[in-house]
């Protein structure tokens, strides 16, 4: 498999980019030696007024609204990237499979009755429900991650439920219930091993639009407290500033620019990785 | 058939009970003091009385089965509340702004559709030469654009630069006249209304704003349909009536329109539908960006500024509009493909 994505060269590109990011977020301190040492996520500021001041020597990337640093921001709004897809990727994961497996094991009533609630969660756009969730609960980062698990666990209850459904039937799973093994056991050691690979691919791949949907929360103004290190905060920042000068239309185009690429390279690193694997995985396109 | 119908028919009240439920619960999480906005019928009523005995008048401090019930009620009656946010009862802002956000996605739905069959189609005949390749990665690098990120760029270029696409409704033109006496809202729909009242100028402009957020929103859903068109038309190609078709003789073009287009559209119908659903929800974010007057801009505003009866009432009227949606589309699939009735 590894040969595969190596060998395709978008998928190549995606890892590049993916390692990159990486590096840049395990390096964020020496790229952007942070000025306040305990709040290394606090953007700095240089100068005062709202209009935005083209990049330089001194800040690469120029300063966006309220002069905040935005080669600063574009940095450790990496780290926040990271942070965010990893926590709800992975916690959403988590209590999808561990409800998604029971649902699909044992079947009968218990599974209409959760798949019944899934498609209760289900009944809410994931953004509109991460909004009314997030202002439910409070302003904020850890408040918007929380939105989105609570929305977001039924993708991959569902698709665990589908894999176990395929695989329940099969003889090793008789096998190890005739022999008196108990339930927990045979979904931990027989069933999941059997069905978890798919799921986990998908669930690493949607990290990218994961991340999009927490930015798209503080490019509304429900996130990231101002002067957070995020991207989504840094973009919405620009769109005062779109429309430039008269006569010179692009005159804050660094605003949005840098901020916005980062943004983009992320999401197309984990989605160029993600269409290859698609491939490799889907039996119907081998033939 | 009808017994498929029914069946499903049937499970719609246990989910918008279970969407109530779910809403309420989260309702729980706010003080009583923050609920006020849902019950009061005017603002005065905030300010000029007693928050205290207002709670009290109105149940808040109720045991929480009596409160849901009073809450449900008040529901059925339509009745959602005051929104501060929008100046309004929350169910007439919902029903002034739905128009303009039904127009924004209907514009949207057809080239979506239609260019994502089409770029399907063509990536699937052209399977694994450079043109299939070029447009999987058109489509993928349009998936991954942030929508805010790439409509702030849309609107930069279109509308900062060449001052072709200005953000909002209408311009202040066409908006005097459709606040005029002479005008007649049939639909509230810029562009039908316009036609119906045989009005070009209105007409034109309306396009001229919808062109922006449109070409956002397809842009970044092609590569939705555009993928599973591909795989599923390759899936088809490989069946041996296909083959038959073609050892028969049956020219090439003929096959690929009757035999593999046709098949492989089944499972488009099933997307397309939950497309539908994406896209009303996805304007939120391309509304704000274009500062265009529909639901998503309402309910973004709303959370802004913590108007939860908006912000509810929104969120409501989308799981509603949802789970109709869904019906519809679990339908339209059983109509299209008799297999799934059998299950």
């Amino acid at each position: 498999m590894w040969k595969k994505l190596v060998k395709n060269k978008a998928s190549l590109f995606g890892l590049c980019l993916l390692v990159m990011f990486i590096l840049v977020a395990i390096f964020a301190p020496y790229l952007a030696p942070p000025k306040w040492e305990n709040e290394p996520y606090r953007i700095p500021r240089y100068g005062w007024g709202p209009e935005p001041v083209p990049p330089s020597a001194e800040h690469p990337m120029g300063l966006t609204q309220g002069k905040y640093d935005i080669w600063y921001g574009v940095i450790w709004g990496t780290r926040t990237a990271f942070r965010v897809g990893l926590i709800v990727v992975g916690l959403s994961s988590l209590i999808g499979v561990t409800i998604g497996s029971i649902s699909g094991y044992f079947g009968g009533k218990l599974d209409e009755i959760i798949m019944r609630i899934v498609d209760i969660f289900m009944s809410f756009p994931f953004l509109i429900a991460a909004v009314v969730f997030t202002t439910v609960l409070g302003k904020g980062l850890n408040n918007v991650m929380i939105a989105m698990i609570t929305f977001y666990w039924m993708n991959y209850a569902r698709l665990i439920r589908g894999n176990i459904l395929a695989i329940k039937e099969e003889e090793f799973i008789s096998a190890a219930k005739a022999s008196g093994v108990k339930d927990w056991k045979i979904i931990i050691r027989h069933v999941l091993p059997n069905t978890i690979f798919p799921v986990l691919i998908q669930a690493s791949m949607s990290l990218g639009s994961v991340v999009i949907t927490a930015s798209s929360l503080s490019f509304l103004g429900v996130g990231a407290p101002e002067g957070y290190a995020d991207w989504g905060q840094m973009v919405s920042f620009s769109r005062n500033w779109l429309l430039g000068v008269p006569g010179d239309p692009l005159h804050y185009w660094y605003t949005v620019f840098f901020p916005g690429m980062a943004m983009i390279l992320f999401v197309l690193a984990w989605n160029l990785i993600g269409d290859a694997f698609r491939d490799i995985l889907d039996p119907k396109i081998q033939a | 058939m009808l017994q498929y119908i029914l069946r499903r028919v049937m499970l719609l009240p246990l989910v918008i009970f279970g969407v109530t439920l779910l809403i309420f619960g989260m309702m729980q999480m706010l003080s009583p003091y923050q609920l006020l906005g849902l019950y009061v019928k005017s603002p005065e009523e905030l300010r000029n009385q007693n928050l205290n005995a207002l709670i009290e008048k109105y149940g808040l401090n109720d045991p929480i089965g009596k409160k849901y019930w009073n809450w449900l009620t008040n529901l059925a009656k339509g009745d959602l509340g005051y929104s501060e946010s929008a100046n309004m009862p929350v169910l007439d802002a919902l029903k002034a702004r739905f128009p303009a956000t039904l127009e924004l996605a209907l514009f949207a739905v057809v080239p979506v559709v239609l260019g994502g069959i089409f770029l399907g189609a063509v990536s699937a005949v052209f399977h694994n030469r450079p043109l299939d390749s070029f447009i999987r990665i058109f489509a993928v690098v349009g998936w991954s654009l942030p929508d805010f990120v790439f409509g702030l760029f849309i609107l930069m270029i279109f509308y900062g630069v060449l001052g072709w696409f200005p953000p909002g409704r209408l311009g202040p033109a066409a908006e005097m006249i459709v606040l005029s006496d002479g005008w007649r809202a049939f639909t509230g729909m810029n562009t039908i209304d316009a036609i119906l009242n045989r009005n070009w100028t209105v007409f034109w402009d309306a396009v001229r704003h919808l062109i922006g957020p449109v070409l956002t929103l397809t842009y970044l859903w092609w590569a939705y349909i555009l993928r599973i068109t591909r795989s599923s038309m390759l899936d088809v190609m490989n069946k041996d009536y296909v083959r038959t078709a073609l050892a028969k003789g049956v020219p090439d073009a003929t096959v690929t329109r009757k035999h593999v287009l046709r098949n492989a559209l089944i499972p488009v119908t099933t997307v397309a539908g939950i497309m539908v659903i994406g896209l009303l929800g996805g304007v939120v974010i391309v509304e704000t960006v274009f500062n265009y007057k529909g639901l998503g801009l309402l309910a973004a505003t709303a959370a802004q500024q913590l108007d939860y009866p908006m912000v509810l009432g929104t969120t409501m009227f989308y799981a509603f509009m949802l789970v109709v949606v869904n019906l519809l589309v679990d339908l339209a699939y059983a109509f299209i493909d008799p297999r799934v009735r059998l299950e």
